[in-house]
């Protein structure tokens, strides 16, 4: 077959606006008539937005405090798109724990008409981001690498200085006109890629200069504010440095890129640089709550379920560690080896599979009644070629589970092992 | 300047509705190495480089058909297809891939069946999603995987109004898809 066509039909998933609007600027050369046709409906357009005053301008000079508002509007529509979006991790519990958390630092916070809430996204990259209302988002890729409270406090901290020293505020009060500011705000945005699909696509462009990054000076502000206040909060300090550090060494072992909390890699290391320097200065000795137990028993189903996104995007390295921390403190469950297990069996290097089935065995060991390993271990063993072994974990799965989502695959196989085994 | 101005956008819009009718046709579908039958009033948007065809407009409805190496990587899972894979090893990560795409939301995998397709093993995948203005889409996935490829048929529509009106159209290009001898 001939594959030199093949670049033509480049998969993709979705078809969407941008995609349709980013072909038909591609193909305009070729089409005459097309790309007169969008000229003059450009013109059109611009004549009617140059009739048409813009919503809000920032040249009448408002109030800080209109213009807070206005920021505060804008950050509400983006949150309901958020929390709309099914991205949101649903688990009560955990988020009045990073509550409580956020609660413990802004008693020492000079903000006190800030209501901060804290809310979890279901994505497993090392992302967190604020918006100026005091809603700051948390991805459970960041929560599931970190190993301490305060580790915890050090990242909301700073997210929580980044709304009470009013950096959106004053991003925007710096930029005369709101397109210069929309525009200086994408481009923050843009620099960090992993996390510029999602913030295009919810709209994250207005109003919140939400994430890291704003300036190099107000993420000095934030990681010296936020240090401080969690020192003051009773945590401790050095804590923060370490996060840092096992970020960056998480980032550097799973070749990943750089996480939206960090920023860009040079001012990465100028904090990390200024941190050191101001813990050797103002925070000698000073040694405060580390809280690891409470931490880790809060977020053990967190860890296990950003397990299975990193899975799910092929980051193998990074499941297997989040699956092996999380059966460290959970030896007997059977979920767990069982997800191992599928981790090794999809990533299929070598000795993976033989890897695959004693990690089956052992759910199967210790839940008799779980039907997914029976059917992982059906599946290796008809792949090959074992079909006796194979039926015995198919009707063993279908036994357990009648009415699984994927009853009409195992039911084909079933039949061709039972077919296979009349024949011979 | 007005008079100018409308001149302009209505001569804009002849030329540009005139341009548009002669572009409803099936030419410029890539070479490829399947062949399908496809029902009147189909139509390739001429900005497309795909095997991408619509009725009433890409946003409303589209039939794509794609066929791709097994071992080139997918834009939002690392994961990569094998040629030993079983068709429910490969509609997992064809479902991994959708759900870990950043341009939708609230995607749901209504159905994950075996299915034949022009004699071959492969799978059949329902699902739904949202896009960003929250218009709901629903798409049914086909695909299978025949030597060093992946052949991939998919309908798309709007759930409202859409998906229901040309889903029997699809079902005739899929029955009468061939892979051709290369």
């Amino acid at each position: 077959m001939d594959y030199n066509h093949l670049e033509l039909l480049e998969s993709f998933t979705i078809w969407n606006l941008h995609q349709l609007l980013e072909a038909m600027m591609k193909n305009m050369s070729s089409t005459p008539r097309l790309k007169y046709f969008v000229l003059i409906l450009t013109i059109l357009c611009l004549a009617t937005a140059c009739a048409t005053p813009p919503p809000i301008s920032i040249d009448e000079a408002l109030t800080a405090e209109k213009e807070e508002k206005l920021l505060w509007r804008r950050a509400q529509e983006e949150q309901q798109v958020i929390n709309d979006s099914g991205w949101l991790y649903r688990d009560p519990e955990l988020e009045t724990y990073l509550n409580q958390v956020a609660a413990k630092l802004k008693a020492f916070t000079d903000s006190p008409d800030i209501s901060f809430d804290i809310k979890i996204i279901n994505d497993p990259n090392l992302n967190a981001f604020a918006f100026p209302n005091g809603v700051i988002y948390v991805h459970t890729g960041v929560l599931a690498r970190m190993e301490n409270e305060a580790q915890l406090a050090a990242l909301l901290a700073h997210e929580m200085t980044h709304c009470t020293h009013r950096h959106s505020l004053r991003v925007l009060k710096s930029i005369k006109d709101q397109a210069g500011y929309m525009a200086a705000v994408q481009k923050t945005i843009e620099k960090v890629v992993m996390a510029q699909d999602l913030a295009r696509f919810l709209g994250v462009n207005g109003s919140m200069a939400a994430v890291s990054g704003y300036t190099r000076e107000f993420e000095a502000e934030a990681d010296r504010v936020g240090l401080d206040l969690m020192a003051k909060a009773g945590y401790d300090p050095r804590q923060a440095l370490n996060l840092f550090e096992h970020l960056q060494q998480e980032i550097e072992i799973e070749g990943i890129k750089e996480p939206f909390f960090l920023g860009t890699h040079p001012s990465v290391q100028q904090r990390m640089e200024n941190l050191s320097q101001w813990l050797a200065t103002d925070y000698s000795g000073n040694i405060g709550l580390i809280n690891s137990e409470i931490f880790r028993s809060r977020l053990d189903k967190l860890v296990l379920d950003n397990a299975r996104l990193d899975l799910r995007i092929g980051r193998f390295y990074a499941a297997r560690r989040s699956v092996q921390k999380y059966l460290h403190r959970n030896q007997d469950d059977a979920g767990a080896y069982y997800l191992l297990g599928e981790i090794f069996r999809q990533q299929g290097q070598q000795d993976d599979m033989k890897k695959a089935i004693k990690l089956y065995e052992r759910a199967i060991a210790l839940d008799p009644s779980f039907p997914a390993p029976h059917k992982a271990m059906g599946l290796m063993h008809y792949k090959e070629g074992e079909r006796r072994l194979a039926q015995k974990f198919f009707e063993t799965c279908l036994l357990l589970s009648p009415n699984s989502p994927d009853k009409a695959y195992i039911q084909g196989y079933l039949q061709r092992c039972i077919n296979s085994g009349e024949e011979s | 300047m007005k008079k100018l101005l409308l001149l302009l956008i209505s001569l804009g819009l002849i030329f540009g509705c005139a341009a548009a009718a002669d572009k409803r046709s099936l030419k410029d579908l890539p070479k490829s190495d399947f062949s399908v039958e496809i029902p009147a009033g189909w139509w390739k948007p001429q900005y497309v480089n795909k095997y991408l065809i619509t009725k009433d407009g890409p946003f409303l409805q589209y039939v794509l058909i794609q066929q791709r190496p097994i071992d080139r990587p997918f834009k939002n899972t690392k994961k990569k297809l094998r040629k030993r894979m079983l068709p429910l090893e490969s509609a997992r990560i064809i479902i991994d891939e959708i759900a870990s795409d950043r341009n939708i939301t609230n995607f749901k995998a209504v159905e994950n069946t075996p299915a034949i397709i022009d004699g071959h093993a492969g799978f059949k995948i329902l699902f739904t999603y949202k896009d960003k203005k929250g218009s709901m889409f629903k798409t049914l996935y086909y695909g299978f995987i025949s030597n060093n490829t992946f052949f991939n048929l998919r309908y798309n529509a709007a759930i409202r109004q859409y998906y229901d009106k040309d889903i029997a159209d699809f079902k005739k290009i899929l029955s009468s898809f061939k892979l051709v001898e290369g």
